[in-house]
């Protein structure tokens, strides 16, 4: 089975906003955004833990996403289709 | 005329870079990733090289102008040393591959400041001549972008995405464009000379285009986000 690479606090935080943006308020389901993101499920409740401190989502019931959040998601994707575009990889 | 000419494309083209450089290190700093650090690296050298060929045109019956065409010399080898360097490294981010690429960057740092302290001490280290160096050394960037330009068309092919063809297209521009900067010193060609700063600035251009496109034409993606969550709240 091949490996996964292993990736950086930056890259999971962005994966979270992205799956928490996509998945709509009504219908989040940690189990299914901790199969998605693919970490262990009290390591995901670490990183929504720390995404809340960061001010990136507004509480960790609802799991919606901030102002502030919002415009860092943007950010990363814009980043990572540069860094696509470039010929780069982000694992 | 020629010269005010030529000299304007040097100074067209180190603005282009040095405005490329706010970009440049948007990856580095979004992600924190030290493998990044090239790209900005890179085109801080390239614009460098730039400013210092303009001032050797500039100032041609300057003390100096000897040296500062050396520094150019440097400066653009450094800078696709970095770039290729930053290539090869870029999908391995191992704790291994990490110390590699650091103490590669570092031993480039300290080259730079050696190579540097070297023009400007003559009388202890006699430099060769001029005209040979530039030769060796527009080989050692045409084997750079090379490597870079396959790395990218390869990385394009692995993905094929009609955005990604522009950056291997923009670095065997530059490639082409070293290329006609070595048959200029062979052979003292003026098309050559004119033709290798043409492709120079369509490089430039192009890396602005897709730098622009990338960070201020809105992504389709999250337009569509937007739309789902609004239904969501409706």
């Amino acid at each position: 089975m091949k490996k996964l690479p292993r990736r950086d606090k930056m890259k999971i935080y962005g994966d979270l906003l992205s799956i928490l943006n996509e998945t709509s308020s009504e219908k989040i389901v940690l189990t299914r955004i901790q199969l998605k993101l693919n970490v262990p499920f009290d390591r995901l409740k670490t990183y929504i833990a720390e995404v809340k401190e960061l001010g990136l989502i507004q509480d960790e019931t609802s799991l919606k996403l901030t102002n502030k959040g919002k415009q860092y998601l943007r950010e990363y994707k814009k980043v990572l289709d540069f860094i696509n575009q470039m010929g780069l990889t982000y694992q | 005329m020629e010269d005010i000419a030529l000299i304007l494309v040097e100074a067209v083209s180190a603005i282009i870079c040095f405005f490329l450089l706010w970009f440049m290190i948007k990856p580095y700093r979004v992600t924190g990733e030290s493998r990044y650090i090239g790209l900005p690296l890179g085109f801080a050298f390239l614009g460098a090289s730039y400013v210092f060929m303009g001032l050797s045109l500039y100032f041609e019956s300057f003390r100096f102008v000897e040296e500062i065409k050396w520094l150019q010399l440097f400066t653009e080898a450094y800078a696709f040393a970095f770039l290729a360097t930053m290539y090869f490294f870029s999908k391995k981010p191992s704790e291994r591959s990490r110390l590699w690429l650091n103490l590669i960057y570092a031993g480039l740092v300290f080259a730079a400041v050696i190579s540097y302290l070297v023009v400007f001490e003559d009388p202890v280290f006699a430099l060769p001549i001029y005209k040979t160096v530039q030769e060796y050394f527009k080989i050692f960037n045409i084997i750079c972008l090379a490597y870079i330009s396959f790395y990218t068309l390869r990385s394009h092919a692995s993905n094929p995405d009609p955005k990604t063809i522009w950056i291997p297209f923009a670095y065997l521009l530059l490639s082409f464009s070293q290329y006609s900067f070595l048959i200029w010193s062979i052979d003292s060609s003026y098309a050559a000379y004119i033709g290798a700063h043409f492709l120079r600035l369509a490089f430039l251009v192009i890396f602005l285009f897709v730098s622009y496109r990338a960070f201020y034409v809105p992504l389709e993606k999250p337009r569509k986000m937007e739309t789902s969550n609004e239904e969501t709240a409706a």
